[in-house]
Formats: C-alpha cells, structure tokens, sequence
C-alpha cells in the first residue's frame, strides 16, 4: 500500500512539473508574440505610417513598364498550352519521336515480316 | 521578257483564279472556301507542287468550247502535312460546278498512281456537283478509273475523303471506297440519287440534309465517321488523324513523344464500374483514364452507339480502340456495332495498328429485325475481322462477356495475344436468369415455391461462373489485374508485341461475310 501510494505522490509531482513548464512555455511564447506585434517594435517610421492608414491593409505593387499585363500573360500562357495540344494532336515534327514513314523497331524480323504478310505484292501489280 | 514566259505566267494566272473572281465570291458566300483555299489550310506553307495544272478539256458540244479553264474543276499535286509527304486532290466548284469529266480523272487518276508507288496517303476534298453530262459515257469511265485505283491503294496507303459541297451520284463511291470519310455540317450532302428522283420514282419527299446531310450520314448510314463544323475544323480533323496511320502499310504510326507517365494508375478505375451489374458506365471514362491524356480520337462517335472505336496513344504509340458502350443498348452487339467494329479492326491490321478491346457485352442484341436483317452475317465479321488481323491484340474483360460475343470480343481462341480480366468480370454462356431456366427448369416448376427456388440457383450459378477466375483457371485469361494497373499492363505488353509477325495462308484474298 505503501509502495502504491509513493508511486501515485511521484506520478503526480512528474506530470504536474511537466504541466506546469509546458504552461509556462505557453505563457513565455504569447508574451513575445504580444510583444513582436507593438508599434514600437515594427520600425518608427512604418509604425507611424500605419497608423495613419485605414484598419484594412493592403499591397500596392507597381509594375514596370516593360512588365507584361498578369491577364494578358494569363492568355499567353493558356494559348501556349492550347497550342502544344494541338500540335501535339497533330503529331507535329516536334513532338515526334520518329519520321514520318519509318518502322519504329526497324528489325529485320519486323521488314522480312512484313514483306511475307503483304505477299509479292508490286506498285503495279 | 521572252513572249513563251509571259504566256506561261499569263496561263498559270488564269488558273489561280479558278472560275472566276464571281464564281470565287459565290462560294465563299456560300460559307465555302476555294479548292487552293483549302489547300492552303490543309498543307504546310510554301510546300504545294502542283501538277496538270494548265489541263483543259477539248469537248466542243453544248458549248463546252467556250468554258475552258486551266485545270478543269480540280487542283492537283504534293505537299506536306506537319511535315509529311502527301498527295491531295481539291475538286474546284467555281469552274463548271467542279463537275467530273476525263480532264479530272486524269489528273486525279495520276496523283492517285503517283501516291500509291510513293507510298504516302492521299487526301481528297471533294466539292463537284456530279458528272460531266457533256462528256457522256466517257465521264461515267473517268469515274471509274478513279474507283479502280481506290480500291488498288485500299489497305495500303490512307486513304482520307473530305465532302466539302456536293457529291451525288456515281460520285459517291469513290469516297465510300477509302479509308475515312469526313464531312462538312450543313453545307455538303452525300447520295446517289437526289430529292427530285426520290420524288418521281416513290412519291417521299426529302429535304437534301435530311436525305444525305452530315447529320445522317453519320449517325444512320454509317458513311461519315467523322463529322466537321466547317471546313477549318475538317481541316484540322484530318491533320489529326493522319498522325494515327503510316506512310504506308509497311510503316508504323508516327510515335510520340511520351507526356504522360507510363506508369500511371488512376485509382478511378477501381470504383469506375457500378457494383450492381445492371447499373450502366460510360466506358469512355475507362479509355480516358487508361490511355494518354486527350489522346482518343473517336471514330463513328455518333454511329452504331452501343460500341465504341476510335484511336489512341499509349505512351506516344498509336493504338486502335475497340469497346462495348453499356450506356448503349447495355452494350450488346447489334448490325451496325458489327460492322462498325470489323470494318475498324481490319483497317487497324492493314496499317499495322495494334487493337486494345475492352469487353462488356452481354452478347448480340436479339430479336426478330436483327436475324431478319442478317446478324448472323454481319456479326461473323467481327469474327472474321479479328481472326485475320495479325497486328498485336490485348483484350481487357471488364464486366459482361457472354455467349457468341465473349468469342467474337478478341478472345484467344481468335489469336489474341494477351487476355486481361478485371476482377468485375463475368465471364459466362448465358446470363444467369436465362441459364437458370434452362438448367433447373423442370426442377423449378415442380418446386413448392418455385420464385425461391429460381433466386437459389440464380445466386449459385452467379456464384459459379460470374467472376474471371473460372476463366483464369482454363487459360482464356492470361491474368486478372486490378483495374488501376491496366495502363502499364498495356504498356509493357506492348513493348513485347510490337515486333510481332504473324502469317496468315497466301491466298489471293479472303471471303469477308458480307
């Protein structure tokens, strides 16, 4: 009964040491949190501006002249793709991987094959 | 400038110009192009050689004498396609309704000689308003040289046939004998015999499009297996299915670069098919989820809808397609799906074109029209078409493989070379219910309750022979595989059987049943 009552006494201390530092760790890290987010701490001259702002911010991007338009680049990226498909489909010459007119496993075993299935056959019969 | 060289380039002027800037704006206000407009579109820039392009004819009755124009109602010559070599012919309908006489036989009859012994495909626009009446039996003989030659480069060059305005009479055939025939919405029609005859001879009257418009031809004769919004798209249509076929019946398709990942395992496919086997699927969904992304090119979409068949790329190779539609008379086999499958298989075989067939089919479509109407034949040549083809065959059982049609589906026994079954499959003689009835009847009928009876067997028969592994344990099955792995299942056993020859006895042809 002894021995029960000694083990539940350290259980207790060892899980309330550890409670009490993991709430500690918490309380630690709002603070900072708290802390980090005071005007003082974001910059004097940001930290003015800010408050002169309206509740609702924003970013302000300036694009350079030479930048093109995100819509017009949005269209040229869709076009491109439609593009590649369509070549693609098409089995255009860069999307190839052999020319026109070729035996893709050109072995004899294929060309001999192929001769004795098409029998002696001639152009001009 | 020498006077020769000016008449020269006087004449080639004059045959630019067709019929005529008035008979030009005609057609264009038709929402037509012109012959070279098209060709213009169809060809790679700057690679047209035109030939016979100053032919004129020398009929001199009902004054054809003062209608001459270089080139005659017909553009011919080379070019290429995406690179490609290709011979193409455009029928001119500003210059006399682009009708057909010697002068255009002639010139198509030599593009015609010149692709065959040059082995690359020939596409012909066809936009005539029939033949040349002037020229009396002789324009019926100048159709028929050009039918001869279709039927000689038949299975060994592509063939490819565009309606792009008229095409009536003895016209027909020569498009109905190649390969593929694509046509315009609304502004071409296709018949041999035209509303006003209809009229006389039976008394129906028939609109033109009703008669032989895009609509019908591709979804009740079967002539049209594809169908185009305009001329551009048909253009575009046809660019697309050149990059399916070879050069040549000797050649391969043009491979790919590969795009998608050949060991992709959609785990879709796993759940793609209802549990309850009277629930229907699109198995479109399954050729989408097996094959390269956007790669299926549908061929009679509209036609013959209770089957599917078209092509596609398995890692960058052109394959050929052929699948049971359950969303179409629950996929069974009917006169039209016959047709439309032999006739695909064997073009698949003549341009060395491997064929995948996904099999869910609960036989042929019975009833009284269909035996009436001959399925017996025309189901045969589902038969006959895989059993000559000698092109790699897989086959994937994916639900429903019955009776007649489980043989005719490319099975083993018709030398196909790899069979895959999906656990779903259920492979079998008879449905059960039929079965049932034919085994237990007797037993059924004396039973004191004869429905719990019927259910009792039902369920054992389903039990017994509604799943693949029956069919595994004989060897009709080479290997049941999950639905998500038949991808790289088709994949690698391609790799194998692309070498593949096989023969066939030298005979000077077979008898397709007809």
């Amino acid at each position: 009964m002894g021995n029960m009552a000694f083990g539940l006494n350290i259980t207790l201390i060892g899980m309330g040491l550890v409670f009490a530092l993991l709430a500690l760790l918490w309380l630690v890290l709002t603070l900072i949190g708290k802390i980090d987010n005071l005007p003082f701490f974001k910059g004097g001259e940001e930290g003015d501006a800010a408050e002169d702002e309206p509740a609702e911010s924003y970013v302000v991007t300036e694009r350079r002249s030479d930048e093109i338009d995100p819509d017009v680049m949005a269209a040229i990226t869709v076009a491109i793709a439609a593009h590649v498909a369509m070549r693609r489909r098409q089995g255009a010459p860069s999307m190839r991987m052999t020319v026109p007119g070729s035996q893709i496993f050109a072995s004899r075993w294929v060309a001999a094959g192929r001769t004795r299935q098409t029998g002696g056959w001639t152009p001009k019969g | 400038m020498h006077d020769d060289l000016v008449k020269l380039r006087e004449m080639r002027e004059k045959a630019l110009q067709g019929g005529g800037p008035e008979r030009i704006e005609q057609q264009h206000a038709k929402g037509k192009l012109t012959a070279r407009e098209r060709l213009a579109l169809l060809l790679d820039q700057g690679s047209f050689q035109e030939l016979g392009a100053l032919a004129t004819h020398n009929v001199t009755d009902f004054g054809l004498d003062d209608q001459q124009f270089p080139g005659d109602g017909v553009v011919t010559g080379f070019g290429r396609i995406n690179g490609r070599r290709v011979a193409v012919f455009a029928q001119d309908f500003t210059v006399l309704g682009g009708s057909f006489g010697y002068v255009q036989s002639n010139k198509i009859c030599r593009v015609q000689d010149l692709a065959l012994e040059s082995g690359i495909p020939l596409i012909g626009l066809n936009d005539s308003g029939g033949a040349r009446i002037q020229e009396g039996v002789g324009s019926l003989a100048a159709y028929g040289e050009v039918f001869v030659r279709n039927v000689l480069a038949s299975g060994v060059i592509p063939q490819i046939s565009v309606i792009m305005g008229p095409c009536a009479g003895g016209a027909v055939y020569s498009p109905a004998l190649t390969d593929f025939v694509i046509m315009v919405k609304d502004t071409s029609f296709m018949f041999l015999t035209g509303p006003e005859v209809i009229k006389t001879v039976t008394g129906r009257e028939v609109g033109v499009q009703e008669l032989g418009g895009a609509e019908m031809h591709s979804t009740k004769s079967g002539v049209v297996h594809r169908v185009a919004e305009n001329e551009q798209d048909a253009i575009e249509q046809v660019k697309v299915l050149l990059s399916y076929l070879p050069q040549n019946n000797h050649d391969d398709p043009p491979q790919i670069a590969p795009y998608d990942a050949a060991d992709r395992m959609d785990d879709e496919l796993n759940t793609l098919i209802p549990r309850d086997d009277r629930m229907a699927y699109d198995v479109r969904d399954v050729i989408s989820h097996v094959f390269d992304r956007d790669s299926f090119l549908e061929i009679h979409p509209g036609w013959a809808t209770n089957a599917v068949v078209g092509y596609a790329r398995l890692d960058g190779f052109a394959v050929g397609v052929v699948a049971n539609q359950p969303m179409h008379l629950a996929g069974a086999i009917d006169i039209d799906a016959s047709d439309k499958i032999s006739r695909f298989t064997r073009i698949c075989d003549a341009y060395n074109i491997p064929i995948i067939t996904f099999v869910d089919t609960p036989g042929f479509l019975p009833g009284v029209e269909q035996e009436f109407d001959g399925i017996i034949r025309h189901g045969a040549k589902i038969l006959y078409g895989y059993s000559a083809a000698t092109v790699p065959k897989i086959s994937v059982v994916l639900r429903k493989a019955m009776g007649g049609a489980y043989v005719a589906m490319s099975s083993k026994q018709l030398r196909c070379d790899l069979n895959f079954a999906w656990p779903s499959a259920q492979i079998a003689v008879m449905g059960a219910e039929g079965a049932v009835k034919v085994l237990r009847g007797k037993e059924i009928k004396k039973a004191d309750d004869p429905k719990a009876m019927e259910k009792e067997f039902i369920d054992q028969y389903r039990e017994k022979f509604f799943n693949p592994y029956r069919a595994a344990d004989v060897g009709q099955i080479d290997e049941v595989i999950e639905p998500r792995e038949t991808r790289p299942r088709l994949i690698r056993a391609l790799e194998v059987l692309r070498t593949k020859v096989q023969l066939n006895p030298s005979r000077k042809h077979g008898l397709l049943p007809s």
